[in-house]
């Protein structure tokens, strides 16, 4: 509880950091900002022309599906192999300064969750553009899914940002467990067509109800089910909770790591 | 008083590893072959500080003053015991650690106030507070890569000062910009303090400490020696500075005699007895009578009699070449004599190293009838509250003859130090008090 009123009172610098983070990330380049968005869309390109194009899956309009999906799974990651480095790009100050160390990774992942929000209205005019619409009910629950999926990053960001201190070749296998993640979580392809055999293994993995929860509602139109958002909501506490107490005790040797 | 900082029994290593690496393939081949060695800072330190008062952290480099100061800035974590502190805590140890050159002054404010953890709105307020404290109104807005260092300590000192914390730890860091911009902060500091901050320093300037703390606490390798008010513990550290000092002098004064004696052996291959060396090691701050020296006019004379040997003595007789300024010391002169002089003079004279002559006088200036030299034996000054200021000093000796001829004239013939607790400056402490009346 002491902990939280710190990271409150330490709001401002998380702000800031933030800030720093949106508007110096593509300083320099020409197109700037609009890389947020065309980043994106460029992924969505190559895998709908892999997948729907090459690969036929017969998923009407897949590029739709594939989007509302891709966008989530795209903060998820970003987060994590951005924020393994915060603390260690920010190792001048962790040596100099006291402050929560929490705050770089929080910062890190806020930068990310606000780029997805971005996202989200590129998401929302396509559907509109496509004629897919909305369902109220289903849209309303969009916040708590994208706070559970907010909670999860922060939670595996958390631990692995203390641990690329100690173990500076994370940075980099962490490239390949993100890409291997992604392809066993349903972004690409539906639950529905895993095989029976490795469905529940699929299912134990903490993103794979997230992702289907957002599908459920911008793709599908529906309320997700309870059992679906109850336990991402879960796994997104416990990620969370676990995540701060193995960075908080890893903490204590930072400036001595570094 | 409520106590804010409570620091319990704490130790600290750090470990000193041979050969670090933190690569997955260095560890897994050598993990075992990791060795370090574990170096306790500090070795159980305890104490506390209540609300409002300010303490000074003393003690020579390498003592853990700067560790225990990092241990209370929450920066690293002791290896055991405990650290309680109560309320904000805002540390000028590494000032502009979080500074961002691109950004201008200003920005740099904000991002700085909020690793201090302030929010925007409490930054508002201090604004102008801060920038006008810096002095720097015309470059606020100018990147802080265009600043000169001491802008850039002013404008870091500035938003340290201003978060209005609880606690206030510094680092040896008041010698910030200006003489007028040093005095600022000294004067700021005092009205921290006064308004019941407490404030912690770690410094080397004993006088700063003097000044603004009510205790000072000594750490020497690792323990905490001495606690109580600066003039006490300030008295008794020099005292056992000065000692050390001593030492090392002495060891540094060995490794140059015996780079010496090494070089001449090997240029010139002259064979020194072996009495002669031993005589020599023991003699260190005398430098024994050389060709070279006389080749270098540090000598003359008609060599009727010699100067032997030199030793300068505290009252208790322990020969040193350090003093504490207003010490009583004893200058020894031994001498042999070849011919009979019958009206020798004795002489000395005190030079700093800028070479100004700070004092001299011989036995006929202080109207004592001429010796009859016909046997070796020693001459004695006593030198009552020798108050030359804090410096490098050579004396030179001489002995004549009534009519002015030298028979041993020796320049720069031993070398000595001073140190004081006090911070006069000049050359000479003068016997003073001060008495102010009002009309």
């Amino acid at each position: 509880m002491k902990a939280l009123k710190e990271l409150y009172a330490y709001r401002q610098m998380i702000a800031g950091l933030v800030k720093k983070d949106l508007r110096g990330r593509y300083k320099g380049s020409v197109l700037g900002f609009l890389w947020t968005f065309i980043n994106p869309l460029l992924q969505l390109l190559v895998y709908t022309m892999v997948f729907s194009v090459i690969m036929k899956n017969g998923i009407e309009k897949y590029y739709i599906y594939l989007f509302v999906a891709l966008i989530p799974w795209i903060f998820f990651s970003t987060s994590i192999t951005s924020g393994c480095s915060s603390i260690i790009q920010s190792k001048e100050m962790v040596k100099k300064i006291y402050f929560p160390r929490e705050v770089l990774p929080i910062a890190t992942v806020t930068s990310g969750f606000i780029n997805m929000l971005y996202c989200f209205i590129v998401i929302f005019a396509v559907l509109l553009v496509a004629r897919i619409g909305f369902n109220v009910y289903a849209i309303l629950c969009l916040p708590i899914i994208m706070l559970v999926e907010y909670l999860l990053a922060l939670g595996f960001t958390l631990i692995f940002s203390a641990l690329t201190v100690y173990f500076r070749d994370l940075e980099y296998i962490l490239g390949i467990i993100t890409m291997a993640w992604m392809y066993l979580t349903p972004v690409l392809y539906s639950i529905d067509m895993v095989p029976e055999e490795l469905k529940n293994i699929l299912l134990m993995n903490p993103m794979s109800p997230i992702i289907i929860a957002y599908r459920d509602i911008l793709y599908y139109r529906q309320v997700p089910q309870l059992e679906t958002l109850a336990s991402a909501f879960a796994v997104g506490i416990v990620s969370c909770v676990l995540g701060y107490l193995i960075f908080h005790k890893l903490q204590k040797n930072f400036a001595e790591e570094l | 008083m409520e106590t804010v900082i409570d620091v319990k029994n704490i130790t600290k290593s750090f470990r000193v590893y041979y050969d670090k690496g933190s690569q997955l393939k260095e560890k897994m081949l050598f993990w075992k072959r990791n060795r370090y060695e574990e170096r306790w800072v500090l070795k159980g330190i305890s104490f506390q500080i209540k609300k409002g008062e300010a303490v000074g952290l003393i003690g020579h480099n390498g003592c853990g003053k700067s560790t225990t100061l990092k241990l209370l800035s929450r920066i690293i974590y002791p290896n055991n015991g405990t650290i309680e502190m109560k309320g904000r805590v805002s540390s000028l140890i590494e000032l502009g650690a979080g500074f961002h050159p691109d950004m201008s002054g200003r920005e740099n404010i904000y991002t700085n106030a909020a690793i201090f953890g302030l929010t925007k709105k409490e930054i508002d307020e201090r604004i102008d507070d801060i920038i006008s404290f810096s002095e720097l109104e015309e470059f606020i807005d100018n990147p802080v890569r265009t600043y000169s260092s001491g802008m850039y300590m002013r404008l870091a000192f500035s938003v340290a000062i201003n978060v209005d914390a609880d606690i206030l730890l510094i680092d040896e860091i008041l010698a910030v910009g200006d003489a007028n911009f040093q005095a600022k902060c000294f004067n700021r500091l005092r009205e921290i303090k006064k308004s019941g901050t407490t404030i912690v320093i770690v410094s080397h300037s004993l006088g700063q400490i003097e000044q603004i703390c009510d205790r000072s606490i000594w750490i020497d390798d690792g323990k905490i020696k001495m606690e109580g008010t600066p003039r006490e513990v300030h008295a008794e550290y020099l005292g056992f500075m000065g000692k050390k000092r001593e030492e090392i002098a002495e060891k540094e004064r060995k490794r140059k005699e015996n780079n010496k004696k090494n070089d001449k052996e090997e240029n010139s291959n002259v064979s020194i007895t072996e009495s002669n060396e031993i005589g020599k090691e023991k003699e260190l701050a005398f430098q024994e009578p050389k060709n070279q020296d006389e080749k270098l006019k540090k000598r003359w004379g008609n060599g009727y009699a010699k100067i032997i040997d030199i030793a300068m003595c505290t009252s208790d007789g322990e020969k040193r070449t350090v003093f504490q300024t207003g010490s009583d010391v004893d200058i020894v002169i031994k001498f042999t004599v070849k011919n009979i002089i019958k009206d020798a003079v004795f002489g000395i004279a005190i030079y700093n190293s800028k070479g100004i002559h700070c004092y001299g006088t011989n036995t006929k200036i202080d109207k004592l009838d001429e010796f009859e030299l016909k046997k070796d034996g020693q001459v004695i000054v006593h030198l009552r509250h020798l108050n030359l200021l804090p410096e490098v000093y050579t004396l030179d000796l001489a002995i004549e003859c009534e009519i002015g001829l030298p028979v041993d004239y020796y320049r720069e013939a031993y070398r000595f130090e001073m140190y004081s607790m006090y911070e006069e400056v000049g050359t000479v402490r003068i016997d003073h008090t001060w008495e102010l009346s009002e009309r």
